[in-house]
C-alpha cells in the first residue's frame, strides 16, 4: 500500500510517523512545499495524511479527495481549524466559549476602541500556533499599512492549558501564555471540565477526530474555560502522558483508512 | 418598508453601485457597512436588517457574513461558501471539475517546477482584491505562455503570500463568452478575449441564449452556492470550458442590471 504524507518538514513527528508505516510494510512519500505539485500526478497514493494543514497541503487535501483518495486526517476538519473565522464560529455552534472576535483597519480600530478594550491578541486568519501572533496593549501597537484587516481576539487572562488528545487519552498541561507547542510545560491531571470540553469537541466529528490538541486558558475572574486555538496535528513535543503517541497516532490512522475502505466497498 | 443591509468595500461603493443605490433608496432602508471603516465585533447582533448584500470579498467580508450565517437569521446574498469559494481559483476548480463542469485542465506546482501543458495561463490563486487582469505573455518555440502581473507579483515580492502558481491549460477560444447570474435570470454576452483586444467592452455584444451555456452556468452556480455571479467561458473544439468565476459582478454591464438585482432582493428579504 502506498502511503503518503503531506508535511511542511520530514523530520520530527513526520519522520517518525514514515518509519512506523514503513515498519510495518506500507511505501511511504513525503510530500513537503519543495516537491508537492497538486494535479493528477498526486493520485497514485492509497491514501494521504495531512500532517500540515498549510494552505497547498489543504489544497491538496481537498484535491485528493475530490478525487477518491482519502485523506486522513479529513481536510474539511483541518480547515476548520486552520481558518480562525471558522474555528471561532465553529466553538460557538458546539457550545464551547471563545473569546470575542474584532476585525477592522487600524484606522477603525484607533478611531473605535476605546482604552478599556486592550489588551487583545492579534493573530493572522489563517494560522496555527503562535506564529503572527502577539499582544497588543494600546493603540500604539497597531500598525498596518494599505487598509489591511486586522483580526484581534479579546485577551482572556488566566491560566494557560495545551490539552492533547489521542484517541481516549487526554495529556494536560500547564504553558506560559502565546508560547507554541515546544515550550517546556507542566503536566497536570486533568480538570473534569476540561475533560468535558474534550468531550463536547470530538463528539461534534463523531469519530473523524482521531487526535489533536486545544489550547484552552481558564479566566481568571470567571473560572470559564475559553478555547483559544484548537490543532489538528500537533507534534506532540511535550505529551508527558503514558502510551507513545507515534506508535498510537500511526495505529490510529490505519485503523480509519482500513474503516474508511470497509465502508467504501460496502457501497 | 424593507431594510437592506449593504457589506461593500470603497472601491465598488464609488465606482459601481451608484445607480443600483439610488434604485434601492426609492424601495428600501439601505444602511451601508464599508469594509475600511466598520468594526466588526463578534459579540455584536444588533441588526434589523432583513438581508444583506455582499459586493466586496475581502477577509472582513466574509467574516460579518459568517457571522450574520452562524448568528442570526437574516438572508446573505451571497452566501459565505459561495464568496469563498468564488475567491479561491484552486478550490472553485476542484469543486467545479467534480461536479462535472467542464473546465481547463490545471495545476497548482511550486514556483519553478513547469505545469505538464504546452500553453498555459497562470492565475492568482486567491482573487480576493479588486484589480484588472494584466497579461503578461511570453511566445517562444511555438508555445504560449500567458502570465497574469498579479499571480506573479505574489509570489515575486520580497515576503510572498506564497511560492505557488495556479496553471491553467491555454484554450484558444475565438470569443470569450461573459454570462451573468441573478437568481433565475440569465444573460449572454462574448467579446473578444483580453489578449487580442483588452479592451474588452469594445467588441462585447449581447448573444442569443446558448442552452449549453445556460445549463453549465446554472450547475455552477449551485454547486458553488452564488445566487448572483458572472463566469467565464471559452470554447474549443465545439466544447465550452468554464474559466473564471466572480461573486462581485459589474452589474452596470446588463440593461437595467442594478433594477433587476435590487428587486430581486427586495423579493428574497425576509419580511
Amino acid at each position: 500500500m502506498k502511503i503518503g504524507i503531506l508535511s511542511k518538514r520530514k523530520t520530527m513527528m513526520t519522520g517518525k510517523l514514515k518509519d512506523c508505516l514503513e515498519n510495518k510494510g506500507y511505501t511511504v512519500s513525503i510530500y513537503t512545499l519543495e516537491n508537492l505539485i497538486i494535479n493528477e500526478t498526486l493520485l497514485n497514493n492509497d491514501f494521504c495524511i495531512l500532517k500540515s494543514k498549510s494552505l497547498f497541503f489543504l489544497y491538496a487535501g481537498f484535491f485528493l479527495e475530490a478525487n477518491s483518495i482519502p485523506v486522513i486526517p479529513n481536510p474539511q476538519i483541518s480547515f476548520l481549524q486552520k481558518n480562525r473565522i471558522q474555528s471561532h464560529f465553529l466553538m460557538k455552534r458546539i457550545g464551547l466559549l471563545a473569546p470575542d472576535i474584532y476585525l477592522g483597519t487600524t484606522d477603525t480600530f484607533k478611531n473605535q476602541l476605546d482604552l478599556k478594550d486592550f489588551p487583545f491578541i492579534l493573530k493572522p486568519i489563517m494560522g496555527s500556533g503562535s506564529k503572527g501572533v502577539r499582544i497588543i496593549r494600546s493603540k500604539e501597537d497597531l500598525k498596518s499599512e494599505n487598509n489591511t484587516i486586522l483580526y484581534l481576539e479579546r485577551y482572556i487572562k488566566g491560566i494557560h492549558y495545551n490539552v492533547y488528545f489521542i484517541d481516549n487519552e487526554i495529556c494536560s498541561l500547564i504553558k506560559p501564555p502565546l508560547s507554541d507547542e515546544h515550550v517546556d510545560m507542566k503536566k497536570i491531571e486533568t480538570p473534569d471540565d476540561i475533560r468535558d470540553v474534550i468531550k463536547k469537541w470530538k463528539d461534534y466529528f463523531k469519530g473523524d477526530l482521531l487526535f489533536g490538541h486545544l489550547d484552552i486558558v481558564r479566566e481568571e475572574a470567571s473560572n470559564n474555560l475559553y478555547v483559544v486555538d484548537p490543532g489538528s496535528f500537533p507534534e506532540f513535543t511535550n505529551w508527558k502522558c503514558k502510551i507513545s503517541p507515534v506508535e498510537s497516532i500511526c495505529n490510529l490512522i490505519i485503523n480509519k483508512y482500513e474503516k474508511l475502505q470497509k465502508n467504501h466497498n460496502k457501497n | 418598508m424593507k431594510k437592506i443591509g449593504i457589506i461593500i468595500d470603497n472601491y465598488h461603493l464609488k465606482y459601481k453601485v451608484a445607480d443600483f443605490l439610488e434604485y434601492l433608496k426609492t424601495k428600501a432602508e439601505i444602511k451601508i457597512y464599508v469594509e475600511e471603516s466598520f468594526l466588526l465585533n463578534s459579540e455584536n447582533l444588533n441588526f434589523d436588517e432583513d438581508l444583506f448584500f455582499t459586493k466586496a470579498k475581502g477577509d472582513l467580508v466574509l467574516t460579518f457574513i459568517k457571522l450574520l450565517e452562524e448568528q442570526t437569521s437574516i438572508p446573505v446574498i451571497n452566501s459565505y461558501k459561495g464568496t469563498w469559494l468564488a475567491i479561491n481559483r484552486f478550490l472553485n476548480s476542484v469543486y467545479l471539475k467534480k461536479e462535472g463542469i467542464p473546465i481547463p485542465d490545471f495545476s497548482l506546482n511550486p514556483k519553478g517546477i513547469i505545469p505538464p501543458f504546452r500553453d498555459y495561463i497562470i492565475k492568482n490563486i486567491i482573487d480576493q482584491k479588486n484589480y484588472k487582469f494584466k497579461p503578461v505573455v511570453h511566445k517562444k518555440n511555438g508555445q504560449l505562455r500567458v502570465a497574469d502581473e498579479r499571480a506573479l507579483n505574489e509570489v515575486d515580492t520580497i515576503d510572498p503570500k506564497y511560492n505557488y502558481l495556479y496553471y491553467q491549460n491555454f484554450i484558444k477560444s475565438k470569443w470569450e463568452y461573459k454570462v451573468y447570474l441573478i437568481d433565475d435570470e440569465i444573460f449572454f454576452f462574448k467579446q473578444l478575449p483580453i489578449l487580442v483586444n483588452p479592451n474588452k467592452m469594445e467588441s462585447r455584444t449581447k448573444i442569443p441564449e446558448e442552452s449549453e451555456l445556460r445549463e453549465m452556468a446554472f450547475k455552477a452556480a449551485e454547486a458553488i452556492d452564488l445566487k448572483i455571479c458572472s463566469l467565464d467561458f471559452l470554447k474549443s473544439k465545439e466544447q465550452f470550458f468554464l474559466t473564471d468565476i466572480n461573486c462581485t459582478p459589474n452589474f452596470n454591464y446588463i440593461k437595467d442590471g442594478h433594477k433587476i438585482v435590487a428587486d430581486f432582493l427586495l423579493k428574497k428579504a425576509k419580511k
